[in-house]
């Protein structure tokens, strides 16, 4: 269990919930992340892990104005993210610009592109679209849902529809389609329903109560992984919502967030209220059409060698190759524990849980006391 | 010869050649071989041309060869002449033997020239009387001859004319046997004069002959004549030339419809082991037992069969077919009686019937091979049967657990989950010793059917086994409704009755699963090793079919994951209590606490459904209070226990400044409290988890909230009520008491202003609180 030694920590001033991988920046693994104290100062810090990959160096710490309850860095523009913050009694959303460094580290001012001030009641949270440059923006309060499109050169962003959830259902998260522009998931206290934006109708829904997070795989259309509470990690494959392809035991006490590999095929992240983070190898396949579904171990570690190791590790890929056609022989005979490992070295509740896109074996947690841990998955790509 | 050695020679050859190919180093010699050898070997031949084999000689062989053959002739030729001078000397001395022979058969023969004179003499004389009686004699001779042949055929038409007659006497004295002989006997005389001279006399016999064979076909055909007699019925109709086979046919289909009366039924069944269940009547005449109607029936069909093989020899297939489809009826019947819920011993009773009337049979009627059909056919019954037994014990542990819902639905029982979980522990371990030892009484039956199946049995009842608990394990996951994702939404959505009954019915089945790996496997591994040891039909690659350590871990993994089920259901709806608790106020805009909050009450009266339910099902810890000296952890945690109660009743507005500061150092001096430890099966280990894990859950929803300060208060007071309740339900109050101030430190995080309550006005609202439940409590008493 103590698979957590490896990991790279980092600490804020604050307790915090969220953390963003700063998918834009592809010179560098950078995370953005915030702090959540209702009477401090709170502050927005950019992370970026060095060369080495041996330390998280402060690359930007700015001042926000109020708690970060959600953030969300933005695709296209790693200069550019999304908060939610609460002063206590009411809420807030902005788009925010990191200004221009030029070196010097003197806790500058962010600069606030627009303000999406057309909610009213609690907003859970702003999505980006996650494969790209789209010009909207999607932000969720308990009871609408709101498509903004959002102009960065002219710094303003205008609510292009709004539709209410309806009477007595209270939304708590959402995610957006990475396949389908057009498609976006909420959930609410019993289901979770999914969105058409051009019609801004509800098209279908999973009746699963409590779904806490949830998130397309980005790799895989039609594959929603969800999060709930005590019921633990569910994968649903969008075209047979009836039944969920895999259960997954999730945490000992609360499933807080959930998240899919950006490249490797049924390798999920859970993080929850018992201070750990979980890594998951489920089989996302309901049918095996796939031969890759067959084996994703073994595809999995191939694509990785083809990938990663080769150009730096030929001297080790004879031993390599051998385990994992060991594995692969096992694997169908009986089913393997889809629990990988379970990262345990954390104080406090981790809510924060982001992989990277630029280094996809990399991912960032963030435990409620402020820690970010990031750590590599390497070890359990090639092994098991 | 010479002609007839030519051909003879060439294949010798070609003998030689095929040898001489085969076996020669060099193929040059094998080549040379044949010229060099024909005329070598002509020498014994009339062909043998001396020049030629001369020239032949002297031209092939080379010098020494010739020198060589010229001394081998040689030495031949020497050996010839002695042959030769031997022969000779032979044959001179039977020629001598041969003339002494000749001198003295020549003296021999001089003296019986008078003797055969003589002789000759006599018998001319004797020759000339014999002549003259024979011709005296003639004439009369011949006179008898005729009157003899006249009396014959004088006697041949009185039988005739008085066949009618005597066959209507033959009739009469039922000598059917006597009048077909005489019947056939005239055959030939009515064949040729029938038509002219005995007219009346055939027809008068053959109106006789029809009685006749009326009367053997009623013979025939009544039960009530021997074996022996309808055999000659038979016989003799077959000598009348009437049509047999249409009897046999006839024959047959009786005998079919026979077998109807003869198969087992189930009165029948319910009659033989009425008896045999009584065994003072078994000990007394145990004669009777077997003489019943059954037993009669199957003895007269044997009887019938055999006669039917004398009657009609050629007629066993048909027989071995009917035998084997009475067979397969009788087995039928024993299977299905078998799917029902029988002890062994009536089945084995129902099985000794079938093999006494195959046996019965198989004597009647060897070639049917009947014992072998019936021991295929019993395999089959068996197989069943032990399948069915297998079924019915786990349908019987199912109603044993199923018996929760009834129970608290009648609202009769005292202690319904307790009743279930002895209940189907009674059937579990009763039920599987039953079953074995119902399975043994199989196995101790020296029946000659059974004792072919031992093996067969005994992996038969290991497989049983091992199915047998996958099935319940699936039986288990079903009942729990862990299986269908669905179900847990679905139980939450139902009354509270019903998700209370289906939580409990999951703790007893945890419970149930311990009892199955701990007590009920290794009490079965015995059982099993003492009576069904062996077997091995399966072979020795796949192991005993019973494996109990496969069983055991399935059981010990599916009573873990069961009571984390349970805990996970009991969470559930105490997270559903918390979750309305933390979504229905403001939080921001909280009026000032007044009274502990009613939610405390529901929270404790889950925690009471919960406790009566552990009580029931599961035995207290060992050693109470165990984890608390055990774990430094919670030492350490305990002392810094009252520090934090201090640092929290301090009104100090400057504290929650250094709030955070102040958590993160306490927890840098304390280890972190394991807060999620392994479950065990004790009441107080189940108890404890719930809790932590619904006051972590509290914690959770706490820090999703922002509170104003009556909102921490409130907070406060419901915590700090909760306390004392809660201590006493759990055996870790260490990790407890951490938990509690964690909450209240998150509260305390989340307020806007957190100012706690003076703790006068605590103990005042709590001492409020206190009274109310009392004087609440004698009433609902």
């Amino acid at each position: 269990m103590q698979g957590g030694s490896s990991g790279i920590g980092y600490g804020l001033k604050y307790q915090a919930r969220c953390i963003s991988d700063v998918k834009a920046d592809t010179d560098h693994t950078s995370f953005l992340t915030g702090t959540l104290s209702l009477k401090e100062e709170n502050e927005v810090h950019l992370l970026r892990l060095s060369s080495g990959g041996t330390e998280l160096i402060c690359e930007g710490l700015f001042s926000h104005p109020n708690e970060i309850w959600d953030l969300g860095s933005c695709p296209f523009d790693q200069r550019i993210f999304s908060t939610v913050f609460s002063s206590g009694e009411s809420y807030g959303a902005a788009i925010w610009q990191i200004p221009e460094l030029y070196g010097q580290l003197n806790s500058p001012q962010l600069e606030r592109i627009a303000a999406l001030d057309a909610h009213v009641g609690k907003i859970n949270c702003i999505l980006w679209w996650p494969s790209g440059r789209h010009d909207k923006l999607i932000s969720i309060d308990e009871e609408n849902l709101f498509l903004w499109s959002l102009d960065c050169s002219k710094k303003a962003a205008q609510v292009q529809s709004k539709e209410s959830s309806g009477m007595l259902h209270y939304l708590s998260g959402g995610a957006w389609d990475p396949h389908d522009a057009n498609s976006v998931a909420a959930t609410c206290e019993s289901s979770v329903q999914f969105w058409d934006l051009r019609t801004m109708k509800k098209t279908n829904s999973i009746e699963h109560a409590h779904v806490r997070n949830m998130d397309y795989d980005t790799k895989k259309k039609h594959i929603l992984v969800t999060a709930a509470d005590e019921y633990g990690i569910h994968i649903w494959d969008l075209r047979k919502l009836k039944v969920p392809i895999q259960e997954l035991p999730g945490h000992t006490h609360w499933t807080w967030a959930v998240s899919c590999s950006p490249e490797y095929d049924g390798l999920l992240l859970s993080a929850g209220t018992d201070s750990t983070v979980n890594l998951w190898l489920a089989s996302m396949s309901s049918s095996g059409d796939e031969p890759s579904e067959r084996f994703p171990i073994l595809v999995l570690a191939l694509q990785f060698f083809l990938l990663h190791l080769i150009p730096c590790l030929i001297s080790s890929v004879d031993i390599g190759l051998y385990c994992v056609c060991d594995s692969s022989i096992e694997s169908p005979t009986r089913r393997a524990n889809p629990l990988l490992n379970s990262y345990s070295d954390y104080e406090d509740s981790v809510y924060g849980l982001a992989w990277s896109s630029r280094e996809p074996w990399i991912f960032a947690s963030l435990s409620y006391d402020g820690r970010v841990v990031v750590e590599s998955v390497k070890p359990f790509l090639s092994k098991k | 010869m010479g002609v007839d050695e030519v051909p003879m020679d060439d294949k010798a050859k070609r003998m030689r050649d095929l040898l001489s190919s085969f076996y020669a180093p060099d193929p040059s010699v094998s080549a040379d071989a044949p010229s060099k050898s024909a005329p070598l070997d002509a020498i014994n031949t009339g062909s043998f041309d001396a020049d030629q084999y001369m020239n032949f000689l002297v031209q092939k062989s080379s010098l020494e060869g010739l020198l060589q053959r010229h001394v081998e002739m040689a030495a031949e030729i020497k050996n010839l002449d002695t042959d030769l001078q031997m022969l000779v000397y032979e044959n001179y001395n039977k020629f001598i033997s041969a003339t002494d022979t000749i001198k003295r058969m020549n003296n021999n023969i001089v003296g019986m020239e008078t003797n055969m004179e003589q002789l000759l003499d006599k018998i001319k004389s004797v020759q000339s009387r014999s002549d003259g009686v024979n011709s005296s004699l003639f004439e009369k001779r011949e006179h008898i001859e005729k009157l003899h042949r006249t009396r014959n055929l004088l006697r041949k038409v009185q039988f005739i004319y008085d066949l009618p007659a005597r066959l209507g006497k033959c009739i009469k004295s039922e000598v059917y046997a006597d009048a077909v002989r005489f019947y056939t006997g005239a055959m030939p005389i009515f064949k040729a004069y029938g038509d002219s001279s005995f007219q009346d006399c055939k027809r008068a016999s053959e109106e006789a002959v029809a009685i006749i064979i009326k009367n053997l076909q009623g013979k025939l055909f009544s039960d009530s004549e021997s074996i022996q007699a309808r055999a000659e019925a038979a016989v003799l109709l077959k000598k009348l030339d009437f049509p047999v086979d249409t009897l046999k046919v006839k024959l047959l289909e009786k005998l079919e419809q026979s077998l109807g009366d003869l198969q087992l039924k189930d009165e029948d069944i319910s009659y033989y082991l009425l008896k045999s269940n009584d065994p003072s009547k078994l000990e007394k005449n145990p004669e009777s037992v077997l003489a019943t109607a059954h037993e009669a029936s199957v003895r007269e069909f044997v009887e019938a069969v055999r006669a039917y093989r004398v009657i009609f020899p050629d007629s066993e297939k048909q027989l071995i077919k009917l035998a084997q489809a009475l067979v397969t009826m009788n087995f039928g019947t024993a299977e299905q009686y078998g799917k029902k819920r029988i002890r062994s011993a009536d089945l084995l009773c129902v099985l000794r019937i079938i093999w006494r009337d195959v046996l019965l049979m198989d004597e009647a009627l060897p070639e049917a091979v009947l014992s072998e059909f019936s021991l295929q056919a019993a395999q089959i019954t068996v197989k069943h049967y032990v399948a069915s037994r297998y079924s019915h014990l786990l349908q019987d542990i199912s109603d044993a657990l199923t018996k929760v819902y009834v129970g608290q639905k009648e609202g009769v029982e005292e202690h319904p989950l307790q009743v279930a979980l002895e209940g189907s522990k009674k059937a579990v371990l009763q039920g599987s010793m039953d079953v074995l030892l119902d399975f043994r009484q199989l196995l101790d039956e020296d029946l000659g059917l059974l004792v072919k199946l031992k093996d067969l049995i005994i992996d038969w009842v290991q497989e049983g086994f091992q199915d047998f608990f996958r099935a319940l394990d699936d039986q288990f996951l079903l009942l729990s409704g862990r299986n269908n994702s669905s179900g847990q939404i679905h139980g939450l959505m139902e009354g509270a009755q019903g998700d209370k009954v289906r939580a409990g019915l999951v703790l007893v089945l945890a419970q149930l699963s311990v009892f199955i790996e701990q007590t009920a496997i290794p009490r079965i591994t015995e059982e099993i090793a003492a009576s069904f040891s062996g077997g091995g039909a399966r072979g020795y690659e796949n192991g005993p079919a019973f494996v109990p350590g496969e069983i055991c871990r399935i059981f010990r993994s599916a009573g873990e994951k069961l009571l984390h089920h349970y805990i996970n259901m009991r969470n559930q709806k105490i997270s559903v209590l918390l979750r309305k608790r933390f979504t229905t106020p403001n939080w921001v805009k909280h009026k000032e606490p007044r009274e502990v909050h009613m939610f405390v009450d529901l929270f404790l009266q889950e925690l009471e459904a919960i406790e009566n339910e552990v009580k029931q099902i599961l035995p207290q810890g060992l050693i109470r209070r165990h984890h608390r000296t055990d774990s430094n952890g919670s030492t350490t945690s305990s002392r810094s226990n009252p520090l934090r109660e201090d640092k929290l009743s301090r009104s100090n507005t400057q504290r929650a400044r250094s709030q955070l500061l102040e958590t993160h150092l306490a927890k840098l001096f304390k280890q972190k409290v394991e807060i999620f430890t392994k479950v065990e099966y004790t009441q107080e280990s189940v108890i404890t988890t719930t809790v932590k894990l619904s006051l972590k859950s509290f914690q959770e929803f706490v820090r999703l909230q922002t509170f104003n300060r009556s909102g921490f208060q409130q907070i406060q007071l419901d915590i700090h009520y909760l306390r004392t309740p809660v201590r006493d339900a759990v055996e870790d109050e260490a990790a407890i008491d951490f938990l509690l101030d964690e909450v209240i430190v998150a509260a305390s995080e989340r307020c806007l202003d957190p100012i706690p309550l003076e703790p006068p006005i605590l103990d005042k609202l709590i001492q409020a609180k206190l009274a109310k439940t009392k004087e609440k409590n004698p009433i609902s008493q």
